[in-house]
């Protein structure tokens, strides 16, 4: 198995700490290394390819071309980082005249798009897989009804496959069912969060999170699962956009792991909606 | 005949083919923002074949626009829809045409931070946002949430080497 270059951006390090803490523990606990992309800067996000594509593609190939350096594939967990560096690789490994613009931009750096891009969902299918996941289990999770929310942009790729499917993905669906959760199908698994307007325009990033945690309520969920930190924020941060009913928690898929090998959630406290009656619903496993 | 300057211009500048679209009205039918847009996708689209250039340049909807880009997967006629969206943008900006500028507030100041420090320091950005915007205390209550939960950082987190991450920008001509 190839070794995983670990591209945590900006979201890890700040405002979803606790995901890099929940998915250092899980990886540890399943013997997956990764070592962390040394030096590495922001993929620029939504904000460089509205102000400028070369810039965006820059930013991106500067990571790449230092994990490449390595040789290792670049485990990005953030659905942002993912899928920039996924689509700018690939123009970077088939077009080119883009690679040589973009690498005289970024040189003395060089990136040919040799790398592979991973996200969460793949690692833990590649390197763990579902049979494993399932003879591991410490903790049962039965009791557990979770809607399985994977967010706008990350199997939503142009001009190329995705590593799922594009409207309907399942891949997260099986991770969850080999952790023995009971798994509530609904048509909001892709519907977009509001993304980065939660600040410019936080009506809409109030309309469209809030129909989300509405419907996963009314499906009878106790959480809702994601793998992409701008998701789980703006769902959380809910009652500061103008939410007043209940709400259910987010966990990150990496917490689901955590609850199911270790019964408890190392970052409990940076959750703004309490988790308190998901935790309560886990059981140990009897022997 | 239709003036198709506009429309050469856009397909030019970001690389997709928009005179293939059919008006099959999948992109508008898909969008999760289309209660708040003034004109529709499909309209913008159809707009641009027409080379109606102001009011594509100042439509609202080309900043309403999350660039979700299920539009764009859905096209039949595989037009990265949410791309030109975002192509419109840079020109209505140029030309000082923009509906709207917080987007763009935004997204500059995100990015001015990411070239001081190489990483995104979030309290800086969303500082620089509300100054400009001048609504210091909107989000306050937000802000200090996430700070309580430890969600928000003080301390800037920044790449080694910064001199090269400038260079980038510069050559972007940023």
């Amino acid at each position: 198995m190839t070794a995983l270059t670990y591209y945590p951006g900006c979201s890890l390090k700040t405002s979803s700490k606790f995901y890099e803490t929940s998915i250092k523990q899980i990886f540890s606990s399943y013997g997956i290394e990764i070592q962390e992309l040394p030096d590495w800067s922001c993929c620029g996000a939504s904000a460089a390819h509205t102000v400028d594509d070369r810039l965006a593609h820059a930013l991106v190939a500067r990571n790449l071309a230092l994990a490449e350096i390595k040789d290792h594939h670049l485990f990005a967990p953030c659905s942002a980082c993912y899928i920039r560096s996924k689509v700018t690789n690939e123009r970077m490994r088939q077009d080119k005249e883009f690679r040589k613009d973009i690498n005289n931009v970024i040189s003395p750096l060089k990136c040919l798009g040799t790398g592979e891009v991973k996200n969460i969902i793949e690692v833990l299918h590649d390197h763990v897989g579902i049979e494993l996941i399932a003879r591991r289990l410490k903790y049962n999770l039965s009791a557990l009804k979770v809607v399985p929310y994977y967010g706008c942009v990350l199997t939503r790729v142009m001009g190329m496959d995705a590593f799922d499917d594009k409207e309907d993905p399942t891949s997260m669906d099986s991770l969850l069912w080999a952790l023995g959760v009971e798994l509530i199908s609904w048509p909001y698994k892709m519907e977009c969060c509001g993304a980065s307007k939660t600040l410019t325009n936080k009506d809409v990033t109030y309309t469209l999170s809030n129909k989300i945690m509405d419907r996963a309520i009314v499906l009878g969920a106790d959480a809702i699962v994601t793998p992409c930190p701008l998701c789980q924020l703006n769902l959380d941060l809910l009652s500061y956009l103008g939410r007043t009913e209940k709400a259910i928690p987010i966990l990150f898929l990496s917490e689901v792991f955590e609850l199911a090998l270790f019964g408890k959630l190392a970052g409990s406290n940076s959750h703004v909606i309490t988790i308190d009656e998901v935790v309560k619903k886990v059981k140990e496993i009897d022997k | 005949m239709n003036n198709l300057i506009f429309l050469k211009e856009l397909e030019e500048l970001s690389g997709e083919n928009i005179s293939s679209c059919y008006q099959c009205y999948r992109c508008t039918v898909g969008c999760p923002v289309v209660n708040q847009m003034d004109i529709y996708p499909h309209r913008i689209i159809r707009y641009i074949v027409l080379g109606e250039r102001e009011k594509v340049l100042r439509a609202k909807s080309i900043w309403t626009c999350l660039q979700c880009i299920t539009c764009s997967v859905r096209c039949p006629n595989d037009i990265d829809i949410a791309h030109v969206f975002d192509t419109v943008r840079k020109i209505a900006i140029k030309e000082q045409k923009a509906a709207e500028q917080d987007t763009w507030t935004f997204d500059k100041a995100f990015l001015d931070s990411v070239e001081r420090h190489g990483r995104l320091h979030e309290i800086e950005a969303i500082l620089r946002y509300k100054i400009e915007k001048k609504n210091f205390f909107e989000d306050a209550k937000m802000g200090m949430g996430m700070f309580l939960k430890g969600r928000m950082g003080i301390l800037p987190h920044n790449v080694k080497d910064r001199k090269q991450l400038k260079e980038i920008f510069k050559k972007c001509g940023q």
